[in-house]
């Protein structure tokens, strides 16, 4: 029997056992408990969208284009452009240095490795998933700023003349370049294991058929695997993308959040990140106002990263039923 | 190195001459591909012993351009122009490999190094009530943090595990029309970012002021977070349990119900416990849900309603950035305490996960 055939019997026979009345219940429970996720992304929109009104109602549509956090002025003004767009920054850093490590880490662990060594990295790179994002703060915040701030120092010194690389304050601590490479550090591991099963499942045929072309390894990646698993690595790096957007305790301890744009000076200390804004001011929030001006930027927060993720789980559905 | 070039298939030398890769490798190549590999190696230990560039610079900026061209030139000597890519993804594959390696190692040797001092047994079970930042370390610990994480972790998993278990069951077993959706929504979930859940669980409690901060409303930010990873992880261990078992059991006139419950379920209890320990090690860590909605407190809370309770997320995240010594070594000694815990979580759900799952 085909699994098609045994599904469709299961069904019918689901049908024909709904009649009893124990059953009918039990289907409902199961129902309704399905549609528990729908609910609670339905509840988060509702529940932040609405406390997103006060805050837009007095701020106007300056709250996401204008940059300041005044709230003891009168009248008040808050803006999240700077954070927004800060959040973005830091994503492009990261992405800049995860997605070719992850890569070729993926490329190491499928094409080269010994299998037994394979399989030691795949559990070493699901360990690297599972470090808390604090004890990454925390490890950052010691072990990684003392050589980061040479390492930056020393770019400043000899690039400084490209504008990415400038540097007025003399400070390096806390800047956007120190939080990217916190948060590549936790996208490696999100987007090698999706690539690592893609080209994975590149089809033997395809790579025997290269190879007897005369492919060499960089041949067959570059004509073969790679457009053959795109769309499910980039889906992976999208993946990898909505978890830099929402990533707040890491960034915490690495950045210094400041009320201003950080176009594009990566090494120039201060830099912004709407979580990261929602945690630091929460534990001195001044009012009931504020609160809602936080909600509010949480609620921008949930729309960007649920986009990005709708959109990488597309892709990757769709890239799986294709190699299927 | 040599596994580089050992299976390597023909090149455009194939259309001048056979290769015989079974042959023995001519002298010159074993030459070529040992120089390649010991003079970038060398240059770059005479860098680090005899110049005061940063190790870690060295290696980016000195090392890996040298050991590309390196590796160019060989590639170049031994099988002409068209094997350069291949020598280059070689070296940049291994290189991203020790990259993430040393990162990992980073993380695990300083939490091991810097934390080790603070583990003690009264650090495991005292809490913090007379505690200051600068009190020493023979005095307090994070046992009311171990308290308070344990009860949020119950409270999330008595809510997140059913509903995950049977959202999994109505896409295995159930398969009605919404099936396609429901995974949608599951997979959109599990993109929430950890702050937003606590906002959101913020917000309800401000809104309707049934609760405040408490082990309760952590408990429910936790399960938001949860969710998604054990109604995937189920999912998962549902479909391999063989619908023959199920076929059989409603010929055997059990009701869906039935089936289930005393057949799908008991015949994936490994899978279905892997998927609880997975929800558990994926939010463990979690901090900001829980400083928005579970708060603070120094002493042990045991009533999951309203009182702020401690966790131990929220304990290393309080002592990080602290002026005094002792504190950070606390927060090591926590970060330690916590990494062992996740790290014993996904043993033992790897363990479970490679048993039994789907045989009977």
């Amino acid at each position: 029997m085909s699994s098609l055939d045994t599904n469709e019997t299961l069904r019918d026979l689901h049908s024909a056992a709904t009649s009893h009345r124990g059953d009918r219940v039990f289907n409902r429970v199961i129902t309704g408990a399905a549609f528990t996720s729908l609910i609670v992304l339905a509840g988060i929109a509702i529940f932040l969208g609405l406390q997103a009104i006060p805050a837009f109602q007095s701020q106007g549509l300056a709250f996401l284009t204008t940059t300041a956090w005044d709230i003891n002025t009168d009248p008040p003004t808050a803006g999240i452009w700077g954070m927004l767009y800060g959040s973005v920054l830091l994503a492009v850093i990261a992405l800049v240095i995860a997605v070719p490590a992850s890569i070729l880490l993926s490329v190491f662990m499928v094409f080269l490795a010994p299998p037994k060594i394979a399989k030691i990295l795949t559990n070493l790179v699901d360990l690297m998933a599972a470090i808390p994002s604090v004890i990454l703060g925390l490890w950052a915040f010691y072990i990684l700023n003392p050589p980061a701030e040479e390492w930056q120092q020393l770019l400043n010194q000899y690039l400084g003349w490209i504008p990415i690389f400038e540097n007025a304050s003399g400070n390096f601590l806390g800047t956007p370049f120190i939080a990217g490479f916190v948060l590549a550090i936790m996208m490696i591991p999100i987007v090698t294991s999706v690539t690592r099963e893609v080209l994975g499942r590149t089809p033997p045929e395809l790579i025997n058929a290269a190879e007897s072309l005369g492919c060499s390894l960089w041949t067959m990646l570059r004509y073969v695997a790679l457009p053959y698993g795109r769309g499910g690595i980039v889906g992976g790096v999208m993946l990898g993308l909505g978890r830099a957007l929402g990533e707040t305790i890491a960034v915490f301890f690495v950045l210094k959040l400041v009320y201003d744009t950080n176009w594009y000076k990566v090494i120039e200390s201060g830099g912004g990140s709407v979580a990261t804004l929602i945690v630091s001011r929460f534990g001195e929030v001044t009012g009931p106002f504020e609160l809602q001006l936080l909600l509010a930027a949480g609620f921008f927060l949930f729309l960007g990263t649920l986009v990005v993720n709708m959109i990488a789980n597309l892709i990757v559905s769709r890239t799986g039923r294709l190699q299927k | 190195m040599t596994i580089l070039f050992s299976e390597q298939t023909s090149e455009e030398s194939a259309a001048q001459k056979p290769l015989h890769p079974w042959r023995k490798k001519p002298r010159k190549f074993t030459i070529s591909v040992a120089l390649a590999v010991v003079v970038p190696f060398l240059v770059v230990l005479a860098l680090l012993l005899y110049s005061n560039i940063p190790g870690a610079l060295v290696m980016v900026i000195v090392y890996l351009p040298l050991q590309l061209l390196a590796a160019g030139i060989t590639a170049v000597y031994n099988r002409g122009v068209r094997s350069i890519g291949d020598s280059m993804i070689v070296v940049l594959a291994i290189g991203a490999t020790v990259f993430s390696l040393v990162i990992l190692m980073s993380v695990l040797l300083s939490l091991v190094v810097r934390g080790i001092g603070a583990l003690s047994a009264h650090f495991l079970y005292q809490n913090s009530v007379y505690i200051n930042p600068s009190t020493p370390l023979e005095y307090g610990g994070i046992g009311h943090a171990m308290v308070g994480t344990f009860l949020i972790l119950l409270i999330a998993s008595i809510i997140a595990v059913p509903i995950g278990i049977a959202t999994a069951v109505y896409i295995t077993d159930v398969r009605g029309r919404a099936v396609p959706y429901v995974r949608f929504f599951v997979q959109a979930m599990s993109g929430v970012p950890s702050v937003v859940a606590g906002l959101f669980i913020l917000t309800i409690a401000v809104s309707t002021g049934a609760f405040n901060q408490s082990a309760f409303a952590g408990g429910l930010a936790y399960a938001i977070l949860m969710l998604p990873t054990v109604a995937r992880t189920a999912e998962e261990v549902l479909k391999l349990v063989p619908d023959d078992l199920r076929t059989g059991a409603l010929a055997l006139g059990s009701t869906r119900a039935r089936v289930v419950l005393q057949v799908v379920i008991p015949a994936a209890r490994t899978g279905i416990i892997t998927a609880i320990l997975l929800g558990i090690a994926r939010v463990i860590g979690e901090t900001a849900p829980l400083l928005l909605a579970a708060g603070n407190n120094d002493g042990t809370v045991l009533n999951p309603f309203d009182q702020a309770v401690s966790s131990i997320p929220v304990y290393i995240f309080n002592n990080v950035a602290l002026p005094y010594p002792d504190a950070v070594t606390r927060a090591w000694g926590s970060a330690l305490a916590l990494m062992i815990l996740v790290a014993v979580l996904f043993t033992l759900a790897r363990v479970l996960g490679r048993g039994r799952v789907g045989k009977y």
